[in-house]
C-alpha cells in the first residue's frame, strides 16, 4: 500500500558572515561544507534607467568586455588566467541590477579571487574588443528577431511598461543604440558604475581549509566611488500586442501586470495563489492546458519578486490554431471566479517550504538567491522569514490577495504568431490586439 | 583535497534490476534515479519519436497512481521530477527529501508493473508531444541544425539517423496499440538500472528497493537492433533558411562514448573552440577577424560511432567555405604541434570545474553515476573521470586533433536567405 511520508525537519537558508571591508564592499560569507565548487556573485546595484538614451546596451557591453584584457594582463591573458584556476566568469546587467557571478574550484580560489578583483579594477577594454562585443549583441538581437519565443518576451515588456520607459526597451540594446556605443563610454562607464561603494559580494562554498581573511584581503584592491540610482519602472497603461511572425508554426503567449512585492503582507498568499494558478506541474493552467487538451507543452507563471514591488506572468506556446481558445481559458483563469481550494493550497505550501533545501542545495544556489535579496535591500533572514509566513495564508487568503493585486481587464498581453490568422480569432474571443 | 570520492554500494536483485546506492549523510535530499536502456536508436522505422512519447507517458497513471499524480505528488513532498530521453537510454529522475523516499521507490515501481494509459491520456500526450516538438525545434531558428548535422552522418535506417523528438507523421501513425509492445520490449527489470543517492544509508535503501521492486518478473532480454548500415563522412551539404547569420559546420565521426579516447577528444575541443582563449577564437575571431564566433561540441553515442563538430560564423565578407578551411588550418597545427602546457593545464582546470559542479547536487551526482556505468559497465568508474582527465598528454591531444582532419569532415552550410 502506499507509504506515508516522514516530514521532514524545519530547514533554515543559512546565515552568512557579513564583513564590511574597507573600500566600502559588503560581504556575506556562507561556508557550505562539501561544496567544492565556490560560488561569487557579485551584486551592482546599477539599474539600467541611467544608461545615457540612445546608448542602451552599454551596462551590457563593459559587463561582457570586463575580462577581455586588464591593464596587468591585457590581449585576452587575464582570461587565460582565470582559465588556469578553472574559473568561469559570466553575468548579466539587467533591468535593475548588474550581477557578476566566478565560480571556480574551492582550492583554487585564493588565486582566482585576486583575478577578480583585476578584472574589477583594472579592465583595460581595448577598442577591438568593445567592438567585438557589441557586433556579439547586435546578432543575438537578430537571432532574437527571429525567435518567435524571444519576441513574445520583448513584445511583452512594450506591453508592460512602454518603450518610453527603459524597461520597455531591450535590456541589451538595439543595433543603432548598440552602434552608437564607443570605448570611451564603456570606460567612463566602468569608472562610473564599478564602484565597491554600495555593492554586495557573497561568497559561498566549502571554506573549512580556506584563509577568508586573505581571501577579502584580495578584494581590497577595487576601488570606487558610490554608484548611482535611476528611476523605477512605473505602470502604464498595458496593452495588447499581436507580434505579426508568418511563418511562425507556434504562438507564443506573455501576459504580465505589475503588483506589490516582497513588502506586502500578503506576498506569500500571493506566491501560493500564482504557483497554483500557473507554477506547479499540477497547476490549475497546466492540468487543463496540457494534460487534458494537449495545447502546449507546459504551461508557467506565478508571481515574481522585483527588487522593489513585484509582478505576475503567465507564458506558453500554443498551436496556433488553439491560440485564441487557450487565451481565454487562461484569462477565465485569472479572473478566478472559482477561489483557490484548500487542497490546491495545501499542496503547494508543502512544496514552496519542502523545496527549501533543495532549491538551495549548491553553492551556487545559495550565492544566488543571497544576491537576489542583497539586490533588493534586504537581508538573508528574508528567506526564513517567508518560509514561516508560507505557513499562515487559507485558500480564502490566496484567492482574496490576488483578486486584490490582480485585474485581469489590465493586464498586458503579448501574442507571437502569424497575424492573418490569430487577428481574428482573438477578436473572436472578445480581444482587440495592436498588430506590431 | 579536490572532493572526496563518491560512496558506491551496488546489488543485482533476483529479477535481473541493477541497483546502486551512494550515500551522502549530508545531503539535503535524495535522489532517486532511472536509466531505462532504451532510446531512440531502438526505435522501428515509422515510429521515431516513440521512445519518447512513451517516457511522456509513464507519468499517465497505473494501477495505485491517477494519471499526473506522480509529478503532482513528488511536488507536494518538496520534490523535483521529470524525465528524458536521449538515442541511447530514458531517464527517469526524481529528488525528494529523505522521508519521501519510500513513496517515490513505491511510485515508480507501481508504474513498472501496472501502467494503464486511456485513449484519450495517449491522444493528449501524443498532441503535448507535438507541441515540444515546435517549442524547442521547429519554432527555433536553426532549430533544425542538430537533424541536418546527424543525418549527414547516418543514412536513413542507421539507429543513429533520427533524434529522440522523431517525426510529426510518425507521432501521428503511432497507435495505442504500440505502447504495451514497447513495454513489454524494453521495460524489464534486466534493462533498467537504479541509482539512489543522496541522504540515505545503502542499508535502509536496499531493504526499500527489495520492497518495492523484489516481486518484479524477471524477463529475457530483448534483442536490440544492430546498424545495418555503415556511418559516412566526408559529406557536404548547404541549407538555406529564415535565419539572421550564416554558420559553418564541421564534423566528424568519432569513437563510442566508452572509448579510451574520449577524455583527450574532449579536451581537444576545448583548447580549439571552448572561450575566449581557445585556439580557434584567438586566431580566427580575435587576432584573424575571419570570424566572428566559435564554437564546439560532441554527440556521444554508447554503439557505432559518436560526432564531434566545430561551428564557426564568419566575418561580413568572409564565406563559410574559406573559413572552414582555416579552421582546418589551425585544427591541423594543433595535430601537429600538440598543446602548450598551458593549453592543456587551462582545459584540465575547465573540465575539473565542470565535473565537481555536476557533482554538487544530488538530481546531477544520480545522472553522473548512471553516465558512467552505462558508458563504462561500473559506477565506481565515476570516481576515476578525473584521473583519466588528468592522465591525458599532449601526445593524446595531438592524436585527438588528428582524428579532426580534412579528408573525413563532414560540412554544412547553413545559410541565410538572400547570402
Amino acid at each position: 500500500m502506499r507509504p506515508d511520508v516522514i516530514p521532514a525537519s524545519d530547514w533554515h537558508f543559512p546565515r552568512p558572515e557579513i564583513r564590511h571591508l574597507g573600500n566600502g564592499l559588503e560581504v556575506w560569507i556562507f561556508d557550505l561544507p562539501r561544496q567544492y565548487v565556490a560560488a561569487i556573485d557579485l551584486v551592482l546595484p546599477t539599474p539600467l534607467s541611467v544608461e545615457p538614451r540612445g546608448l542602451e546596451g552599454l551596462a551590457t557591453v563593459a559587463l561582457g568586455a570586463i575580462d577581455e584584457g586588464t591593464r596587468e594582463n591585457p590581449g585576452g591573458r587575464i582570461t587565460e588566467l582565470l582559465e588556469l584556476q578553472g574559473a568561469a566568469l559570466q553575468g548579466a546587467a539587467g533591468h535593475s541590477w548588474t550581477r557578476l557571478s566566478l565560480d571556480a574550484p574551492v582550492h583554487r580560489l585564493p588565486s582566482a579571487l585576486g583575478l577578480f578583483a583585476e578584472v574589477l579594477s583594472t579592465p583595460d577594454y581595448a577598442s577591438d574588443d568593445i567592438e567585438r562585443h557589441i557586433e556579439w549583441q547586435v546578432a543575438a538581437f537578430e537571432t532574437r528577431l527571429a525567435s518567435p519565443s524571444a519576441m513574445g518576451r520583448q513584445a511583452l515588456r512594450i506591453a508592460l511598461f512602454g518603450e518610453h520607459q527603459r524597461e520597455g526597451r531591450p535590456a541589451a540594446g538595439t543595433p543603432e543604440t548598440l552602434q552608437a556605443i564607443t570605448p570611451t563610454q564603456v570606460k567612463a562607464w566602468h569608472a562610473r558604475y564599478y564602484s565597491p561603494t554600495g555593492a554586495t559580494m557573497v561568497l559561498a562554498g566549502d571554506l573549512g581549509s580556506i584563509d577568508v581573511d586573505l581571501l577579502c584581503g584580495r578584494m581590497e584592491r577595487w576601488r570606487g566611488a558610490a554608484a548611482g540610482h535611476g528611476p523605477e519602472a512605473a505602470a502604464h497603461l498595458p496593452r495588447h500586442l499581436l507580434v505579426d511572425m508568418p511563418t511562425a508554426v507556434q504562438a507564443s503567449v506573455n501576459l504580465a501586470a505589475l503588483t506589490p512585492g516582497r513588502e506586502d503582507p500578503d506576498w506569500a498568499a500571493l506566491k501560493l495563489g500564482g504557483h497554483a494558478m500557473a507554477g506547479a506541474f499540477a497547476s490549475r493552467l497546466n492540468l487543463e492546458l496540457r494534460e487534458r487538451l494537449g495545447y502546449t507543452y507546459g504551461i508557467s507563471g506565478g508571481f515574481a519578486a522585483r527588487p522593489r514591488g513585484g509582478q505576475f506572468g503567465l507564458a506558453g506556446s500554443f498551436g496556433v490554431d488553439v491560440t485564441a481558445d487557450a487565451l481565454r481559458r487562461v484569462l477565465d483563469a485569472v479572473w478566478l471566479a472559482d477561489g483557490f481550494t484548500e487542497a490546491e493550497i495545501e499542496d503547494v505550501r508543502r512544496y514552496l517550504i519542502g523545496i527549501g533545501p533543495l532549491a538551495n542545495e549548491t553553492a551556487g544556489d545559495v550565492a544566488r538567491q543571497a544576491c537576489t535579496l542583497a539586490a533588493a535591500g534586504l537581508g538573508s533572514g528574508f528567506v526564513n522569514e517567508h518560509m514561516a509566513a508560507l505557513r499562515r495564508p487559507a485558500a480564502d487568503d490566496a484567492t482574496a490577495a490576488f483578486h486584490r493585486v490582480v485585474d485581469p481587464s489590465q493586464l498586458g498581453i503579448a501574442v507571437t504568431g502569424p497575424a492573418d490568422v490569430l487577428e481574428s480569432a482573438l477578436r473572436e474571443i472578445g480581444l482587440e490586439f495592436e498588430v506590431i | 583535497m579536490i572532493a572526496e570520492p563518491l560512496s558506491i554500494t551496488t546489488t543485482t536483485l533476483g529479477n535481473g534490476l541493477q541497483v546502486c546506492v551512494s550515500e551522502d549523510p549530508n545531503a539535503p535530499a535524495v535522489s532517486v534515479n532511472l536509466w531505462i536502456e532504451v532510446g531512440s536508436r531502438d526505435e522501428t522505422p515509422g515510429r521515431t519519436g516513440f521512445a519518447h512519447l512513451f517516457e511522456h507517458l509513464m507519468f499517465e497513471g497505473s494501477r495505485h497512481v491517477e494519471p499526473g499524480e506522480h509529478m503532482a505528488l513528488v511536488e507536494a513532498h518538496g520534490g523535483s521530477v521529470n524525465a528524458t530521453t536521449s538515442s541511447d537510454r530514458t531517464n527517469y529522475f526524481n529528488t525528494v527529501p529523505p522521508g519521501a523516499l519510500d513513496l517515490v521507490l513505491w511510485m515508480e515501481a507501481d508504474r513498472l508493473t501496472s501502467l494503464d494509459i486511456s485513449p484519450e491520456n495517449f491522444d493528449a500526450q501524443r498532441r503535448v508531444v507535438k507541441e515540444e516538438k515546435r517549442q524547442r525545434y521547429d519554432n527555433q531558428p536553426y532549430g533544425d541544425v542538430l537533424e541536418l548535422l546527424v543525418a549527414q552522418h547516418f543514412p536513413p535506417g542507421h539507429p543513429y539517423a533520427h533524434l529522440p523528438i522523431g517525426s510529426m507523421a510518425d507521432l501521428d501513425a503511432a497507435g495505442i496499440a504500440d505502447v504495451q509492445a514497447f513495454f513489454d520490449h524494453w521495460y524489464h527489470p534486466g534493462n533498467i538500472r537504479l541509482v539512489i543517492c543522496g541522504n540515505v544509508t545503502a542499508r535502509d535503501a536496499l531493504a526499500l528497493v527489495d520492497k518495492h521492486f523484489g516481486s518484479l518478473t524477471w524477463r529475457p532480454a530483448a534483442a536490440r537492433r544492430e546498424p545495418d548500415v555503415a556511418p559516412v563522412s566526408g559529406k557536404r551539404s548547404t541549407v538555406v533558411r529564415d535565419v539572421p547569420h550564416p554558420i559553418g559546420y564541421l564534423s566528424w565521426l568519432a569513437p563510442p562514448a566508452g572509448d579510451e579516447a574520449w577524455p583527450a577528444i574532449e579536451l581537444a575541443l576545448a583548447i580549439l573552440a571552448d572561450g575566449h582563449p581557445s585556439r580557434l577564437h584567438r586566431e580566427l575571431v580575435r587576432e584573424g577577424g575571419l570570424a566572428r564566433e566559435v564554437h564546439g561540441t560532441a554527440l556521444p553515442h554508447l554503439h557505432d560511432a559518436s560526432v564531434a563538430c566545430l561551428l564557426a560564423r564568419p566575418s561580413d565578407g568572409t564565406s563559410t567555405h574559406a573559413l572552414l578551411e582555416h579552421v582546418h588550418r589551425v585544427i591541423a597545427a594543433l595535430a601537429r604541434t600538440g598543446p602548450t602546457d598551458d593549453e592543456l593545464a587551462r582545459a584540465v582546470a575547465q573540465h575539473e570545474r565542470d565535473w565537481l559542479m555536476e557533482l554538487s547536487s544530488m538530481e546531477s551526482r544520480a545522472d553522473a553515476i548512471q553516465d558512467a556505468w552505462l558508458t563504462f559497465g561500473r559506477p565506481e568508474s565515476v570516481n576515476e573521470r578525473l584521473g583519466m582527465v588528468d592522465a591525458v598528454t599532449a601526445d593524446d591531444i595531438s592524436r585527438a586533433a588528428g582524428l579532426l582532419s580534412p579528408e573525413s569532415a563532414s560540412e554544412l552550410h547553413y545559410l541565410p536567405e538572400g547570402y
